[in-house]
């Protein structure tokens, strides 16, 4: 997701109706690597509850893959209005839908149909992309029409995508009584940015959501879900860990580090020993911070966190194979994938000098080849966390 | 009076033959002890390789050190070196 030098965060947030236990909105996002390419879909399926989260479901699923696929726009929009249900009564279409399509160039491409329109956050300015209407089936009402936009998002802009649960939450109080509505909603959100310029799309999402449930007594009265788009500075993390082979690159190991635009880890004392011997830096160890079976971090001036090396990033591995990560734990592996994970490019270095006395048969424990450990890092932050890591031997 | 300067080893192979234990020394020393020895630690102190027919977990007492380290053998070694000063 790294294109020029713009990262695209992708996040969303979701609430289901109150009483309900799932939500009826589905928002799915994918990163098309050799393409670099980001694909995102907000449906809302009519009503709320299963019936509402399958259609939902189908919908985005519908969108994802045909867009993926580069079917045109009409043909994408006509086999989901074809396939999906009508109501009975009211003569609707089941799911509402928005579909975002962005080039390696950031060129965007904008499908619309029923939910509220998305906009663009630059500063505390709201931009509202100018659509024109696709004629899929003029004999409907505008509501039910889909609308096309094109455009560029710059460097720090958000793309806000909403369910109809934000901008009708708190229908019927008395400051609001046709809802809090698509301005006040954008509004709010732009001037919190104001205030929060470097708030992640994570932490966006988070506060509309909230702000919507606030809206409505904090039992929403419809599914609530807001997908952000941020545009940002990629956020470097470099990783060290390991010996280099040769003695001789212990100085490039060092230089790298200390050059490394970004934040620093080391993982391995004898790794950490080398950078501060060749920068000549001290290390402190911080005798409380071991836990969960780890020994304890380190600290040097200019690096981020210094840990010990294959037990601690074996340990990050088993954190990351876990799908959902909620409550990292409070040992120096559980801060290594806290740093990972609120990064977004990921750089190795990774010395394959051997460690003999690791070698030994009778150890208690299974001391895994460093590199074997990084490689397994590197899957599953690229595929379950869709980070853009880079590994160095050295 | 010079403290007594301890120093424990949390490399990689000290700490799984039995060093995570060594890190609890500290809370282990009665009161007297405390007021004379000064604590650190090393990301690794290396001797698992300069003294390669040793046995982790090392520990570095005044600048010698102690193989298969356990917090007994430590605190043992701190009293003889108090007693000989």
């Amino acid at each position: 997701m790294i294109k020029n030098d713009i990262f695209i965060e992708v996040a969303h947030k979701q609430v289901q109706k109150h009483g309900n236990k799932i939500c009826g909105d589905m928002f799915l996002s994918r990163k098309i690597k050799e393409e670099r390419r980001t694909i995102v879909i907000l449906s809302d399926g009519l009503g709320s509850g299963i019936k509402a989260n399958v259609l939902a479901s189908m919908t985005a699923s519908m969108g994802l893959n045909l867009t993926t696929a580069n079917a045109s726009i009409e043909r994408t929009a006509k086999i989901i209005m074809k396939t999906l249900p009508k109501d009975k009564h009211r003569k609707i279409s089941y799911s509402t839908f928005t579909i975002l399509d962005i080039n390696s160039r950031r060129e965007t491409r904008l499908i619309e149909f029923g939910n509220p329109m998305a906009c663009l956050i630059r500063g505390e300015t709201l931009i509202w992309p100018s659509r024109v209407s696709i004629g899929v089936d003029h004999q409907l009402p505008s509501s039910q029409q889909i609308y096309y936009a094109e455009f560029t998002p710059q460097k720090e802009d958000r793309i806000l995508l909403l369910t109809d649960g934000i901008t009708q939450s708190g229908i019927g109080r008395e400051d609001m009584p046709f809802g809090w509505g698509q301005n006040n909603a954008a509004n709010y959100i732009a001037q919190w940015i104001a205030g929060n310029s470097s708030a992640s799309a994570v932490e966006t999402a988070d506060q509309l959501v909230e702000k919507a449930k606030e809206n409505d007594e904090n039992t929403p009265q419809d599914d609530i879900s807001c997908g952000v788009i941020y545009f940002r500075q990629p956020r470097k993390m470099l990783v060290c860990s390991g010996p280099p082979y040769r003695k001789t690159n212990d100085k490039v190991l060092a230089s790298r580090v200390n050059q490394f635009n970004g934040t620093k880890v080391i993982c391995g004392g004898t790794t950490a020993q080398i950078v501060g011997r060749e920068l000549n830096r001290s290390i402190e160890v911080d005798m409380e911070s071991g836990s969960n079976g780890l020994p304890p971090s380190s600290k040097m001036e200019g690096v981020h966190l210094i840990s010990e090396g294959i037990l601690t990033i074996g340990r990050v591995a088993e954190i990351l194979e876990k799908q959902h990560i909620n409550e990292l734990e409070k040992s120096p592996a559980g801060k290594i994938v806290e740093a990972l994970l609120h990064h977004d490019e990921i750089f190795f270095l990774n010395g394959t000098k051997v460690n003999e006395a690791h070698q030994d048969p009778s150890l208690p424990v299974e001391l895994e080849i460093r590199r074997n450990v990084i490689k397994k890092i590197t899957r599953l932050l690229e595929e379950n966390h869709l980070k853009k890591v880079h590994t160095e031997l050295i | 009076m010079e403290k007594i300067r301890v120093k424990l080893c949390c490399g990689t192979l000290c700490y799984v033959m039995g060093g995570a234990e060594l890190q609890s020394l500290p809370d282990r020393l009665s009161e007297n002890l405390k007021t004379q020895v000064a604590f650190s630690s090393s990301t690794c102190l290396d001797y698992c390789n300069k003294y390669p027919t040793e046995n982790p977990p090392f520990v570095d007492i005044n600048g010698e050190y102690i193989a298969e380290a356990t917090p007994n053998k430590v605190i043992a070694k701190i009293n003889q070196l108090i007693e000989n000063k």
